[in-house]
């Protein structure tokens, strides 16, 4: 997927991509400072937001092969196993039982089918809504910090549901996250954003252990020392 | 004794010239004109939401003194189209329920249409954005913000019957407060007070009130299952 020239206005922020690859089928990593734009960046790629100027190559992908999930994410005022299977009711499949109980078998919540999503805790509704993002089977899934509230332990579940979506399926994915351990656990790729641009990208080792960039150099060395 | 003496006051009361009628009539009237002002203000309050316009926020801003302008006022307006000379004389619904549910109609559409659309302008922007990245068509977005919007939604209905049924201008000035024909609960206790039958007039009322207060517990339970909305 390709971004050329893709610019955005919100206030006084101002977003502009002069040209960004994103290979098919690869774990990328959207890093950089707090407000430079990645989430602006993946809800333009989402089509939750419209680019001033600019354009994306999806490269083939429709808009519903793509799905995003928010750090706060948005739960219906439904139960749990509705929220699930709400993508599916949308394209009209009838939910694979097995499958669903697997899903909420590994979010731990198979015992709250029934309840209220939106009394689930904060964690719950996270791994809820990345379940619900993966169940109808998208070509890219946008991750915007949805795993933040998470433990480590349930931070490396999720880790192995993606790498083992790729294994048997590789799909695109986007991952946000200041967690640079996770993505360097996972990510293929990562791109470093600073005030709206995009200033670097490269291999997780590349970007992680050896920056060549002085200000992905500077963000990594603050991170690991707010991680302590 | 005194299972007596009230059994006695209640079948005396509502064998009363025009009480059971007045019932009836504030029943059927308010059935009628919170069905018809649900439809038009659930549907123009979406629709405002989703507009985009120039002259928009004039609109909300006129809905709003509509939502708060005086029932006789109302009445006024509705009279002068309704009656033989106005424009919708030829309906002849002046005197009539019709007339009061069409008056009831212009007080309650402002108000379910205001609390519709301030609610979906709160949740709408979260619902479009979770609707897009579900992959949902635009049918299934507008459907789906409904259904979010469902206690909203009765409890902007509740509140409009609540407004019907304590409404007392409006259908004064339309009905004619005309005995068992358009006479309401309200015009009924107007009526009653004019006659020094107070005893009446209080236990009418109290069944008005007994009424409302229904009608707000229903309000307080649809508002209560809304509350984890508020941080959204």
């Amino acid at each position: 997927m390709r971004m050329i020239e893709l610019e955005k206005k919100l206030g006084d922020f101002h977003l502009q991509i002069r040209d960004l690859y994103l290979a098919p089928g690869r774990i990328h990593g959207l890093i950089g400072p707090n407000g430079c734009g990645k989430t602006t960046l993946c809800r333009l790629l989402a089509g939750t937001l419209i680019a001033d100027a600019g354009s994306i190559d999806y490269e083939g992908l429709k808009p519903r092969d793509i799905t995003m999930t928010a750090q706060k994410p948005y739960m219906l005022h439904d139960s749990v196993y509705k929220n699930l299977v709400y993508p599916l009711r949308l394209r009209g499949i009838r939910p694979d039982e097995t499958r669903v109980e697997q899903w909420l078998a590994r979010c731990g919540l198979a015992d709250k089918r029934k309840q209220s999503a939106r009394s689930l805790s904060s964690g719950e509704q996270q791994k809820l809504s990345f379940a619900r993002a993966l169940i109808f089977d998208p070509q890219l899934v946008i991750v915007d910090e949805t795993l933040s509230n998470l433990d480590p332990d349930s931070t490396r579940l999720f880790e192995g549901w993606m790498l083992e979506r790729q294994a048997t399926r590789s799909i695109t994915w986007i991952l946000i996250s200041h967690q640079l351990p996770h993505l360097f656990r996972v990510c293929d790729e990562i791109h470093f954003l600073e005030k709206g641009r995009h200033l670097a990208s490269g291999t997780a080792e590349q970007m992680l252990l050896h920056p060549a960039n002085d200000a992905v150099r500077r963000f990594v060395a603050e991170q690991s020392v707010q991680s302590w | 004794m005194a299972d007596r003496l009230f059994s006695g006051f209640f079948s005396d009361f509502f064998s009363m010239v025009g009480v059971t009628d007045s019932i009836r009539v504030t029943l059927v009237m308010s059935f009628w004109s919170v069905l018809i002002s649900s439809v038009l203000g659930v549907l123009l309050g979406l629709l405002l939401q989703r507009a985009q316009f120039a002259g928009k926020r004039i609109v909300v801003r006129l809905n709003r003194t509509l939502m708060a302008a005086p029932p006789v006022v109302i009445g006024l307006f509705s009279y002068m189209l309704l009656r033989n000379k106005g424009p919708l004389g030829m309906l002849e619904w002046v005197f009539t329920i019709q007339g009061m549910v069409f008056a009831q109609v212009l007080i309650i559409t402002p108000l379910i249409c205001g609390l519709i659309h301030s609610y979906a302008e709160r949740i709408a922007p979260a619902v479009y954005a979770f609707a897009k990245t579900m992959g949902a068509t635009e049918r299934q977005t507008r459907w789906l913000l409904l259904r979010e919007m469902k206690n909203e939604v009765y409890f902007a209905v509740v509140t409009g019957y609540g407004r019907s049924i304590s409404e007392v201008g409006a259908v004064f000035l339309i009905g004619g407060n005309i005995k068992n024909s358009t006479r309401t609960m309200t015009t009924t206790i107007s009526a009653l007070k004019s006659a020094g039958d107070f005893e009446a007039g209080i236990f009418l009322g109290v069944l008005l009130m007994i009424m409302a207060f229904i009608i707000q517990c229903l309000a307080d339970h649809f508002r209560k299952e809304d509350t984890p909305d508020e941080d959204d």
